[in-house]
């Protein structure tokens, strides 16, 4: 009978698209209603980068963030003299790139995919194409990253506050 | 090794890009209407994309949204039309009831021998020259009959067309995120970023574009009517002005020959709804020149909307809205109108606007080309 019933409402019971798991945790959509993520999910680019690729380079125009849904990228900075310095290695569920959503900056450092990488690409034409057709899912993105600059300015001034009371 | 490995695929990418351009050049006459139809399609789906999706995200589904614009569209126009003609029909068999009650048929059967009269040729023609011209009237009724034949045949021709159009752009509409995803896919790694930003700002380009000719055949429209309705204080006698303008003001979107378009229904409703007023057959433009019917009022007052809108309001509004200088409208309009005619007019400022789009880019391309 238990068999029946899961088999008439299998859809009640499926699992949820993994796309979705990951998008749901990316802190740039956070407070977005099931239909909101819908939206995005409609909306962001499915990439696949080899191993070796360049997602793209130090000092490119930006124009928004990449999420990992598998595989591992390398995110690193090259200084005039050639040395490279690596600032991270960023795996599944992992996001980079999203203050290029805000301004068409160039990008701070280079991505490379350290292995076979699939992403989901979030770009700024994208989100001002979802802020015309629905301001209100836009407001809530545009919101989130200002918390998240917010956030990271914040950790900045304590750094340095702490930096210079050290040295005093 | 690397820049000779460079070099050969620069040449197969010419080759290859030679070989397309001839196919496309050899394959036009059999694909020229269907890429005019996609054409047409994608333009009416960019100016209903937007009802669309907002109803989309109220009643949850694309087919249903998409099936409701489209419908509430359709009526709108089939409702115009429908009105237009009725109204039209209304005043036609007024003006034939009136034509077959009154003594207007003598009126212009004497007014016409007069003007035989007045006119040596038609004076001085012999007796033996009649069944010449019998026969010249056989043939220029046979000859009606067939341009009725294919008129009708443009027509049906017409229809169909419609038709396919209507279908693409219900396609175009239902599937149009996706279409867009999926040209986005087949965009290299390489290139995506500028890739999604260079159909962006052509969806952008058009969208503004075509924003800039509502508005401007929304102003043809509004002056042909305070025109008209001006014309109708001077007891020009009009009616189904507001039909009259949105006509104008729609068929104002077809370069050169829209113009006239928008005049004749006016001209012929003055025409219908005046014959036998001696005022009106006596009617002096500006006390001054012979207007019967207040048709040269009409034709100069359609001539002054025309000026105003080529003048001001077209290089002003669309040239604004693709953010193109006026002088540049002008000029893609003539090469437009010189190249391919009518049509070309029409599709002239988009494809100046889709061109800056792309040369903008390009640009960009070759600046950072370094660093993709």
């Amino acid at each position: 009978m238990k068999a029946l019933w899961e088999n008439l409402f299998a859809h009640w019971y499926k699992q949820e698209n993994p796309t979705k798991t990951v998008i749901k945790q990316i802190p740039v959509f956070h407070e977005l209603t099931n239909k909101q993520i819908r939206e995005i999910e409609n909306l962001v680019h499915k990439r696949r980068y080899k191993s070796g690729e360049t997602v793209f380079k130090q000092h490119a125009p930006g124009e928004g963030m990449f999420i990992i849904l598998s595989g591992k990228i390398k995110i690193f900075t090259e200084d005039k003299q050639k040395t490279k310095k690596t600032l991270a290695l960023l795996g599944n569920g992992e996001f980079f790139g999203e203050l290029s959503l805000l301004d068409s900056d160039t990008r701070s450092a280079t991505a490379i995919a350290h292995e076979d990488c699939l992403m989901l690409a979030f770009l700024r034409p994208d989100l001002q194409s979802l802020s015309k057709r629905s301001p209100e899912t836009g407001n809530k993105i545009l919101f989130n990253l200002a918390k998240i600059i917010s956030a990271r300015l914040r950790k900045t001034s304590e750094e340095i506050t702490e930096t210079s009371s050290g040295s005093v | 090794m690397t820049s000779k490995l460079q070099t050969v695929e620069k040449f197969y990418t010419l080759t290859i890009f030679i070989l397309g351009v001839c196919v496309v050049y050899f394959a036009w006459p059999y694909i020229s209407k269907m890429v005019v139809i996609l054409v047409f399609a994608f333009l009416i789906t960019t100016i209903l994309l937007p009802a669309v999706d907002t109803l989309e995200r109220k009643i949850n589904s694309r087919l249903f949204s998409t099936f409701f614009v489209m419908s509430g569209v359709l009526i709108l126009v089939f409702g115009f039309l429908f009105g237009f003609a009725s109204g039209m029909f209304q005043q036609s068999s007024e003006f034939y009831f009136r034509l077959t009650e009154e003594n207007y048929v003598n009126d212009l059967n004497s007014m016409y021998e007069s003007t035989v009269s007045s006119l040596p040729g038609f004076s001085s023609m012999s007796d033996g020259e009649t069944p010449q011209l019998a026969e010249r009237i056989q043939t220029f009724i046979s000859g009606f009959i067939q341009q009725i034949l294919s008129i009708a045949k443009s027509g049906v021709n017409f229809i169909f067309l419609t038709a396919i159009i209507l279908v693409f752009t219900f396609i175009l509409l239902v599937e149009y995120h996706h279409f867009r995803r999926t040209l986005v896919a087949l965009v290299p790694n390489k290139y995506f970023e500028v890739g999604v930003r260079i159909i962006h700002n052509i969806e952008m380009q058009m969208s503004r574009y075509l924003t800039g000719q509502f508005l401007a055949a929304s102003s043809v429209a509004i002056l042909s009517f305070i025109g008209l309705f001006i014309l109708n204080l001077y007891g020009a006698n009009l009616t189904l002005i507001v039909f009259i303008s949105i006509i104008a003001g729609l068929s104002n979107l077809i370069p050169m020959v829209g113009p006239f378009v928008g005049m004749v229904p006016a001209v012929l409703i003055a025409i219908m709804n005046n014959l036998g007023s001696e005022s009106a057959l006596s009617h002096l433009m500006f006390n001054l020149v012979p207007s019967p019917f207040f048709i040269f009022d009409i034709i100069l007052m359609f001539v002054i909307v025309q000026q105003i809108d080529n003048n001001f309001i077209t290089p002003v509004l669309v040239g604004e809205s693709v953010g193109l200088h006026p002088m540049l409208v002008m000029i893609s309009l003539f090469i437009g109108g010189t190249v391919v005619g009518p049509l070309g007019m029409l599709f002239a400022v988009p494809t100046a606007g889709v061109i800056k789009v792309i040369s903008q880019e390009v640009v960009f391309l070759v600046r950072y080309a370094h660093l993709l």
